[in-house]
């Protein structure tokens, strides 16, 4: 096989779809994130708008998650995570790790739907 | 196509390719994500022996600084140094080295980076530039990454020509402290594979210390038996 077979090869199997994603929004101001406790739905491709409203940078990170993400003062970043299971993801702010703590819960996709209905 | 058929996809394309090079096959396996405010000193070991082979207690090191330039841009410069008997260590050579990340991680079904790296060896006046794919997949609790990378070599005493490298990581994110990993390289006259491990550890919001190491055994008898890779990476 020559390296062109094997790169043709390497691409031909490699998918890459854009999927539409439903936006979430994690804001970050005096270190905290709001909300601390953000609900999401299990089993689906998500994405986080993180808005930094502090002037200092902020480095979201989550090792359950496998995210690092560094987003810069008074700008913000996009998280794309999932599809995740239900659980609990805990996240903290790698520079204010002390104040900048907070949990993604996973809700289950039939629970989720509930939610959505009563709102 | 499932985890299971792509691993296997990938592993056999690498061990199947006629895949050429004359440096250092084992080396980093990179990962194709770049933070703005990255900044890093890394060190880097490598030994190899087998009785009997020319390439019996080779050894080579690498020092380097790092930062990023841009939001998905890191460059970095670093110093070559590497012998196989104790009398012959010496600097062999400079080496200049950016990655660019294409893609957000977790944007696309794959993550996607592009290294270009420059390397200037001047015990033997050669030169070599390396550029290629930086690919990465999350699976659960594990990530696989693979390097397919070209290589130009050119030179007053070598004879200029292309060649290719391949390296894969399969790794498991057991602990932040301990990820365990299987290593494959394919590359001229090496195919080899073993496990490994990488770790961090955070000394301060903003200091952090990374390592990784591998012990990568030959899969035909063209390769040299055994490979010892090390890296240190200190991000400020």
């Amino acid at each position: 096989m020559t390296l062109q077979q094997a790169l043709a090869a390497l691409a031909l199997c490699i998918p890459l779809a854009v999927e539409a994603r439903q936006e979430f929004v994690l804001t970050l101001k005096d270190h905290l994130f709001n909300p601390a406790q953000l609900a999401v739905p299990a089993g689906q491709k998500i994405k986080i708008r993180l808005i930094n409203l502090d002037a200092a940078p902020e480095e979201f990170e989550s090792f359950p998650l496998n995210r690092e993400k560094v987003v810069l003062g008074n700008s913000e970043a996009i998280l794309y995570l999932g599809p995740l299971a239900a659980g609990e993801y805990p996240f903290f702010g790698d520079y204010h790790p002390d104040s900048a703590k907070g949990v993604l819960i996973v809700i289950p996709e039939a629970q989720w739907q509930q939610v959505q209905h009563v709102n | 196509m499932g985890f299971n058929q792509q691993l296997s996809a990938l592993v056999l394309l690498m061990l199947s390719c006629n895949a050429m090079a004359d440096g250092r096959v084992v080396d980093k396996v990179y990962h194709p994500y770049v933070q703005p405010l990255e900044r890093e000193f890394e060190y880097r070991y490598l030994y190899q022996w087998q009785a009997n082979h020319p390439d019996n207690n080779a050894m080579a090191q690498q020092f380097g600084y790092g930062f990023s330039v841009a939001g998905n841009m890191a460059i970095s410069v670093n110093i070559l140094a590497e012998r196989i008997m104790p009398e012959d260590y010496r600097i062999a050579g400079y080496e200049a080295e950016l990655r660019w990340m294409l893609t957000e991680q977790g944007q696309y079904s794959w993550d996607w980076g592009l290294l270009f790296e420059l390397e200037r060896q001047k015990q033997t006046d050669s030169n070599e530039f390396t550029t290629g794919l930086l690919v990465e997949k999350e699976f659960e609790y594990t990530s696989l990454t693979v390097n397919a990378l070209l290589v130009y070599e050119w030179g007053n005493t070598i004879s200029a020509e292309w060649e290719s490298e391949f390296r894969l990581q399969y790794r498991y994110r057991y602990l932040p402290a301990l990820q365990p990993s299987v290593e494959i390289y394919s590359g001229e006259n090496y195919k080899g594979a073993g496990p490994g491990f990488m770790g961090v550890y955070k000394f301060s919001p903003t200091r952090q210390l990374k390592w990784e190491a591998a012990m990568v055994f030959a899969l035909d008898n063209d390769t040299i038996d055994r490979t010892f890779r090390f890296a240190l990476k200190y991000e400020f």
